[in-house]
């Protein structure tokens, strides 16, 4: 992932965000720090955007009539806007035992978790409902969106504990269910999973209207294989070894990993899911940042 | 081949190091977990069992270096020099032929067998070889000497008989040893001909033949070495009415797995069988049979003690003197006019002894004629005022021919100035002790002299509370040996040799007017000393023991006193004496002849004093080592094993080959651990540079395969 030079922008060390235990602190750390650096937020205003008039019918809130509209035109009607004044957000957090892996002090699951508190903050500052749910080989936790459950999305993000193997697919499938209005999907995942089956188990999010996100969370030394001395892999969900050397495999190994990102971001963008990589040894405001500013690019262009 | 440490070969268990770390290395580190093994199990491992198979050869280069070092560690030589082994088996040969001849032989067919097997040694003796026979007992005699002349040798040994001497291996060893050292042939051959009895082996003594050498044992033990001894004599004596009497007991040995059963024991006094006891001796234990009392009627009787035959006889004999105990004559003169109490503390002092007994004849000086010293060991002069010129003269011989005298100096003595060459010193005048009421003490003491030499150890008696109130000073010569200091310095006690005898001074009365010392405890204790030793007495032997040297002065020195030596007529006479073997054969002692002979017969010696007519001889009897009864073999390679510090000796006759290195010296000399230390210095070296290469151009190698 490139980062972006942004003048005055701080972004904060996930290290030093490992350090504070109060995840709603955290996230209100990380986005307020993020909107001081942004010169105008993407999602401001963007959900009370003016859609069209309708005519009055008795038991519309008499506050919804356009009175300048009565003036000139002597009728009753009514404001209509695009979209609900408040949008939901769900956050799918992969929590199986692969997430805690951690090559550098901090893991895939906390990293993941703040990444879900940030965007949950950023909701519910919007007032939007937020939920949550997590995830491993079944689902685990399902928090449904709600205007009310910020706070219970904290917790449910602190007791996260990555113990089982995962089985994303399936479970992600399963998920879609739960869904009944069209929310805004965050699915945060290592994603060790073939694209083709990662994209059908997506496309209910789709079909149903869903504006999925995809944060492929990787730890550094799953990207770049730093290893140096033949050893034996042990799968952390599976408890499989494999010996390996890494004077002959990591090379091998980086051009697999690099094609399995390749194939994620090419599938997801054929499908129109926006697909973000994060690595967490990069700060977690900067990789919002450029999420929310691709997404702000994206949606220009749409 | 053979190692220094072999213990260092547990090492080797460390070869396995190696090939454990390449069985590790490549499977078994740390477990590394890892997310997922999606990608990782997609590439193949083969990779690895390739690597492995190559590794086979860092594998043995690594356990070779690793055993080598191990080897050197152990610090292997070879045993066996080649070279010297094969020059052995021809060349002119040296041999050494030792013959046991000592008395134990004697037993059953020992020595018939014995000089059977020097006659086939013989008979292998070749025409350039050299052969030499030696015959030991206690000591060695060289019969042939270096010859290849087989019928000298066999002449020798024929003649040769069965000695009364004990076994003694060692001289006859080591005047092989020094023979072979000198030999300039290459082959160098010992064969010791013995039944190897063990009490003729001291551990401590070790010979080192030179290399090459072979030593050849030839036993001529027997498994059945039972038989019957006598090994010692006890006599008891009594006095009955003015006779002595001695009653003999016989200690018998049976060191054989039979009992003796009424073997007939005999007491032969002067060669008649005086009383005949019979005895029965259980198999490896002792008896003892006591005879009736015999009189002493006479100086040297001869006396054996026989107990039946066996297939040793020469140990069922045993001889013995008997003698009346002898006193020592003491000839103790007076001053004329000396009152009761001058003398009367030393013959107290001498009556109450009883080993030996002194017989003491007091005399005033005027009744002194040269006839009283004739048969007398000691003369004593106590404060004697004059003797005639005469009475001196005699005085001298008689103290030259080995007399003693004892002088106590006091008031009257009447010598000064060294008129006397029998006063040891010169007299000076009597010296008051007495002032202020404190008295001199004894300040010094030569303990090493043999008159004080039992008083050494603190707690056997004292000197210190012996008073001196007056003495008289002595200037002694200083050929003169000081036996008392005063604790002023002066001479109390001084030594004179004067020929043959012995002259002591003493500076001090023997009565209690001088001196409290006739009062102390001490002087019926020293008083006695003194005189055995001016008598020059000794205990007599009853017997002596096979090899024993007999110093002529004893029986001499007792004929001197006891007889003509006294006779003023001829004093130019010299002692001499004739001594008589029990084989018969005559040797001169003393004058004109050897000083002393050596006992190397059994039976008795008699010594007969030139001119002393029909006087009864000296006797004196030799009986066998004890020792030699005992004829418990060694086993005969042990014995040459541990004789000349090698085991390797077998007993067809082993070469005890270097016999002087030990195995220390020959891992020394070859130093084979240092070629294998570099050896495997090198080996460890090229697995680093192998090891290096393989690990890099090993890895690249593999990336290429996987590429293409």
């Amino acid at each position: 992932m490139e980062s972006h030079a942004i003048p005055g922008a701080r972004f904060v060390d996930p290290k030093v965000l490992a350090r504070i235990k109060d995840l709603e602190l955290l996230a209100r750390t990380v986005v307020d720090g993020f909107i001081n650096g942004l010169h105008r937020a993407p999602y401001f205003g963007a959900s009370i955007d003016f859609a069209e008039h309708r005519g009055y019918v008795p038991g519309d809130d008499i506050r919804r009539v356009d009175w300048r509209l009565y003036a000139r035109t002597d009728k009753y009607y009514v404001k209509e806007y695009e979209a609900d004044t408040n949008s939901n957000l769900a956050v799918l957090l992969d929590i199986s035992k692969s997430m805690s892996f951690a090559s550098q002090g901090i893991s895939k699951l906390e990293y993941g978790s703040y990444l879900g508190a940030c965007l949950a903050y950023l909701s519910h500052r919007q007032r939007d409902r937020v939920g949550i749910v997590t995830f491993d080989e079944e689902i685990v936790t399902y928090v449904p969106p709600s205007a009310k459950h910020f706070n219970v999305l904290l917790h449910t993000l602190d007791q996260a504990r990555a113990v089982r193997p995962g089985r994303l697919p399936a479970v992600v499938g399963r998920i879609a269910e739960h869904f009944k209005r069209r929310s805004i999907v965050a699915l945060i995942s290592d994603l060790y999973e073939n694209p083709d089956d990662l994209i059908d188990a997506l496309t209910p999010y789709r079909v149903m209207g869903n504006d999925l996100v995809v944060f492929h969370v990787l730890d550094p030394a799953e990207i770049d294989f730093p290893y140096n001395d033949a050893s034996r892999f042990q799968d952390l969900e599976s408890g499989e070894e494999v010996p390996v050397i890494p004077e002959v495999f990591a090379a091998q190994y980086r051009k697999m990993m690099q094609e399995h990102i390749h194939a994620l971001m090419t599938k997801f963008s054929e499908v129109r899911v926006d697909y973000v990589l994060l690595n967490t040894s990069k700060p977690l405001d900067e990789a919002l940042f450029s999420y929310l500013g691709n997404r702000e690019r994206l949606m220009r262009v749409r | 081949m053979s190692f220094l440490a072999p213990l260092f070969f547990v090492g080797l268990a460390a070869i396995v190091v190696p090939i454990l770390v390449h069985l590790i290395q490549r499977e078994r580190k740390e477990v590394i977990e890892f997310p997922s093994l999606m990608f990782l199990r997609k590439i193949p491992y083969q990779s690895v069992e390739r690597r492995r198979i190559h590794n086979w050869l860092l594998l043995m280069l690594r356990a070779a270096a690793m055993a080598l070092l191990i080897a050197a560690f152990a610090r292997p030589f070879l045993t066996r020099n080649p070279l010297q082994a094969a020059s052995k088996t021809d060349g002119a040969r040296e041999v050494v032929i030792l013959f046991d001849r000592s008395a134990s032989m004697g037993y059953g067919d020992h020595f018939e067998r014995a000089k059977e097997a020097a006659r086939k040694i013989i008979q292998g003796v070749g025409r350039d070889d050299q052969a030499t026979l030696l015959l030991f007992g206690t000591g060695t005699e060289e019969a042939v000497r270096a010859t290849s002349d087989r019928g000298r040798l066999e002449t020798a040994i024929k003649e040769v008989t069965v000695s009364s001497e004990a076994t003694r291996y060692a001289p006859a060893l080591r005047w092989a040893q020094s023979h072979l050292t000198r030999s300039a042939l290459p082959r160098k051959e010992v064969v010791l001909i013995s039944d190897y009895q063990r009490t003729g082996w001291e551990r401590q003594e070790e010979i080192h033949m030179p290399e090459g050498t072979v030593v050849t044992p030839v036993s001529v033990a027997s498994p059945d070495n039972s038989g019957l001894s006598v090994s010692s004599i006890a006599m008891q004596r009594a006095s009955f009415s003015g006779e002595e009497r001695v009653t003999v007991t016989a200690g018998l040995t049976n060191r054989g797995a039979k009992p003796f059963t009424n073997v007939a024991v005999i007491l032969e006094v002067e060669g008649r069988a005086v009383e005949s006891k019979p005895v029965t001796v259980a198999p490896n234990s002792s008896a003892s049979v006591t005879f009736a009392q015999v009189t002493a009627a006479q100086p040297n009787m001869r006396a054996t003690v026989r107990a039946g035959s066996d297939a040793m006889p020469k140990d069922n004999v045993f001889h013995f003197v008997i003698s009346p105990s002898r006193p020592v004559s003491v000839l103790l003169i007076q001053p004329d006019a000396a009152n009761a109490a001058l003398s009367l503390f030393l013959t107290t002092a001498l009556s109450i002894s009883t080993a030996p007994p002194f017989k003491v004849d007091v005399v005033p000086v005027a009744r002194v004629t040269p006839a009283s010293f004739e048969r007398r060991s000691v003369v004593i002069l106590n404060d004697v005022t004059a003797i005639s010129s005469q009475t001196d003269a005699s005085l001298k011989r008689f103290v030259e021919q080995g007399g003693g005298l004892f002088i106590v100096l006091a008031d009257h003595s009447p010598w000064s100035g060294g008129e006397t060459p029998l006063l040891p010193g010169t007299l000076g005048a009597p010296v008051e002790r007495l002032v202020n009421g404190t008295s001199g003490t004894l300040g010094f003491l030569d303990y090493s002299h043999p008159v004080f030499d039992d008083f050494k150890d603190p707690r056997n008696g004292t000197f210190t509370d012996i008073r001196f109130y007056q003495y008289r000073s002595l200037n002694p010569a200083a050929t003169d040996r000081v036996l008392a200091r005063f604790d002023d310095g002066a001479a109390a006690l001084v030594e004179r040799r004067v020929g043959n005898g012995r002259v002591i001074a003493f500076t001090a009365t023997l009565d209690p007017s001088w001196t409290n010392f006739p009062t102390r405890p001490m002087f019926p204790v020293i008083v006695p000393e003194l005189l055995k030793y001016l008598g020059h007495y000794e205990e007599p032997s009853a017997w002596y023991t096979v090899g024993r040297m007999l110093d002529i002065s004893v029986p001499l020195g007792a004929i001197v006193r006891e007889g003509t030596a006294g006779d003023t007529k001829d004093t130019t006479r010299k002692a001499s004496a004739v001594v008589v073997s029990p084989s018969g054969k005559q040797d001169k002692m003393g004058e004109g002849g050897s000083p002393s002979i050596e006992l190397a017969e059994q039976g008795f010696y008699s010594i007969r004093m030139q001119g002393t007519g029909e006087r009864r001889p000296y006797e004196v009897a030799v009986n066998l080592d004890p020792a030699e009864s005992d004829l418990s073999p060694l086993s005969p390679t042990d014995f040459l094993g541990s004789a000349t510090g090698r085991a390797a000796v077998t007993p067809t006759g082993q070469s005890l080959e270097r016999p002087e290195m030990t195995a220390a010296d020959m891992e020394k000399k070859q130093s084979f651990w240092w070629f294998l230390l570099v050896a495997g210095a090198l080996m460890l070296l090229a697995e680093a540079v192998l090891a290096n290469r393989l690990s890099r151009g090993f890895g690249a190698g593999l990336l290429q395969a996987e590429k293409t």
